[in-house]
């Protein structure tokens, strides 16, 4: 799932300016997944996944030391950690990529593949998630 | 108003195998029904069933989700299914929580959000699930009649056929309004009867269209629910023709004490106490079948397809080539907790694919033995209801079934089923001569001609083989312990019964 978040947080930076940070991004990969599955399991069904994605991506990524989920599933305290910890635009992004794709992970777990990438199509371009080159189903 | 006049109401395929049936050949369009039963009792499955037969992406489904299972749960043991194709999510089949309006808004702000979401997406289903919790916080029932009258008048005007999943009670049925304004009501049981579980399925209402009343049986399989109607698939059949041809036991002494064998389409019975080779009168019935171009089936209860094949090979009988040439198909249905229902699904569906005219069942004794205890119960009622559904369409019944062998009494089965067959044949011992020998007696035949002979017989190397002529010299055969008497045994040809039916 860490190419397919890679992938997403690609397209959303792509979307937006060049100079902006990259949790940016992230944030905007989160907002949709937030949005397209708040609709799906309810405020509190995308919240408790979010909460468990952020609490297996900790351990990975320390940036994420002070990022939290609310109780209406929004993210926060992304930017400012991974701001203080390293300007560096690619070091930067990578605790974002870990949450998204382990928020990804837990919807591939729970629901399998093929309806965990139907989801996201609903979100982004089937070319975002249909990557062949990509190896699809790579553990983070 | 004349039929032309009248407006058709479309049929949508419920997407459950069996249900089309019992429900008049599909559910009506545009109709709002509430799917209603304890927990666990397949209300979810169903749904689902209907939504991924129906939805396109054109007209796709939405399906409410309310307080209760998650839909990623849901979805993760849904998808165990077969019917599931993820391909249908989300374009086809949409899921929609609402469990955030229903606990902090009223039923008004959850009206307006059904109903914004209905206007969007132009679905052609909408389930809500469940539709009890929905409703479960404090309100007038004013209140909540106006609300399910408006979602109901909602629903229909835009074209959607609607499914209310809830945990109802069966004492709520009087009171609750949502069950006046449905239009189909479908309530699933499971109740469990001594050590087996049995499902089954009622449609208490289902406005426009002829529903089978009863309660039918159902399972839930990997392949979702699968409904067994009471009638069997065969209500729109109509009966046969009463068919004059006589299929043949290949016994030639037997074929003429039957006046050229049973009628087809009968049913008949052999009846006869452990060892008197009832199955082996199957056997031969069913191989000679085989023989004229009959393709069968046998339905065994008792032994394995191969062992039951295997003694046929004692016999000079080969069961084997045409199993493998699709002539005949012998069915071993053990599972202790059939109904009668699926146990008929299992036999019409080998009949109809191989176009089969012979059916041995063998035994009843084994047959009832199958079912779940509660099934046992009705047995007599469910054979009548199997027989008839089979001999409608031209299938000829041979039933074996074993009785007490009574020294003072001569009954024809254990069941008191003799009404339900127009054929009896009766297989007993008598001792005579310091032998236990076997005699044969054609006790019944409906509206044809049998011999009143009783005949000896033995079972060798090539089956039944019946001995002489009729046993004359004896006197009190039946009773199994004759008399000798001074008269010989008759050289004559088996003399015909008029075929007036004698009450047994």
């Amino acid at each position: 799932m860490r190419d397919l978040a890679d992938r997403l947080l690609t397209y959303e930076a792509g979307a937006g300016k060049a100079s902006e940070p990259m949790e940016f991004a992230t944030l905007r990969v989160y907002g949709k997944l937030r949005q397209s599955l708040g609709e799906f399991v309810g405020v509190a069904g995308f919240q408790s996944l979010a909460s468990r994605a952020l609490a297996l991506a900790k351990p990975e990524a320390p940036s994420l030391s002070e990022t939290q989920v609310s109780g209406d599933g929004a993210l926060h305290g992304l930017g400012e950690i991974e701001t203080q910890i390293d300007m560096n635009k690619d070091v930067a992004g990578e605790g974002g990529i870990i949450l998204i794709a382990r928020l990804l992970g837990l919807l591939r777990l729970f629901l399998g593949e093929a309806l965990t990438l139907n989801l996201l199509r609903n979100a982004w371009p089937g070319e975002v998630i249909d990557n062949h080159n990509s190896a699809h189903g790579r553990s983070t | 108003m004349s039929t032309e006049d009248k407006v058709k109401i479309n049929k949508l395929p419920t997407g459950v195998p069996g249900l089309d049936e019992i429900v008049g050949g599909g559910l009506p369009e545009f109709s709002f029904n509430i799917i209603a039963g304890a927990p666990g009792s397949g209300k979810t499955t169903l749904a689902h069933q209907f939504v991924f037969a129906n939805a396109t992406p054109e007209r796709p489904a939405l399906y409410f989700t309310v307080l209760g299972e998650s839909a990623i749960k849901m979805l993760r043991y849904q998808q165990q299914y077969t019917f599931f194709d993820p391909a249908k999510l989300p374009d086809s089949i949409r899921f929609i929580n609402l469990s955030q309006v229903v606990l902090e808004r009223d039923l008004g702000a959850v009206l307006k959000e059904i109903t914004d979401e209905v206007e969007k997406a132009n679905p052609a289903v909408v389930v809500v699930d469940s539709f009890r919790t929905m409703v479960r916080k404090p309100q007038s029932d004013m209140e909540l009649q106006s609300f399910i009258q408006r979602l109901a008048l909602f629903l229909a005007s835009w074209q959607a056929t609607t499914f209310l999943i809830g945990e109802y009670a069966e004492d709520e049925l009087r009171d609750n309004p949502i069950f006046t304004v449905a239009d189909g009501l479908f309530w699933l049981r499971q109740t469990p009867e001594r050590n087996s579980i049995v499902r089954k399925l009622q449609i208490i209402k289902l406005r426009g269209q002829d529903s089978v009343p009863g309660l039918h049986t159902f399972r839930i399989t990997d392949a979702g629910v699968q409904a067994f109607s009471r009638t069997f698939g065969l209500s729109g059949h109509l009966k046969d023709p009463p068919s004059h041809r006589r299929l043949c036991f290949g016994i030639p002494e037997l074929d003429k004490m039957l006046g050229g064998g049973v009628r087809e389409g009968d049913s008949v019975l052999v009846a006869g106490s452990s060892g008197t080779g009832k199955s082996v009168l199957a056997t031969q019935f069913i191989a000679e079948g085989i023989r004229q171009g009959e393709p069968g089936i046998v339905a065994v209860f008792e032994e394995r397809p191969q062992a039951y094949a295997e003694r046929a090979t004692t016999l000079g009988l080969d069961l084997e080539t045409p199993q493998k040439v699709g002539k005949l198909k012998i069915l071993y249905l053990r599972p202790l907790d059939l109904s009668v229902d699926e146990t008929m699904h299992s036999i019409l569906d080998a009949v109809q694919k191989i176009g089969a005219k012979r059916l041995v069942i063998d035994s009843l004794a084994g047959f009832e033995m199958a079912l779940s205890p509660g099934f046992r119960a009705d047995f007599r009622e469910s054979l009548y209801r199997m027989i008839f559904a089979l001999t409608g369409i031209g299938v000829t019944i041979l039933s074996t079934v074993e009785v007490d062998e009574s020294f003072t009494e001569f009954p024809f089965s254990t069941y008191s089923i003799s009404f339900l067959t127009d054929d009896i044949i009766r297989l007993r011992y008598v001792s005579i001569d310091g032998q236990l020998r076997k005699i044969m007696v054609v006790i019944k035949m409906r509206g044809g001609n049998h011999a009143k002979d009783i005949r000896e017989y033995e079972i060798t190397d090539k089956g039944v083989v019946i001995l002489g002529k009729r046993l004359t010299n004896y006197q009190g055969l039946i009773s199994g312990i004759p008399v000798r008497s001074d008269r010989p045994d008759s050289k004559e040809e088996p003399s015909l019964d008029t075929g007036i039916e004698h009450k047994i």
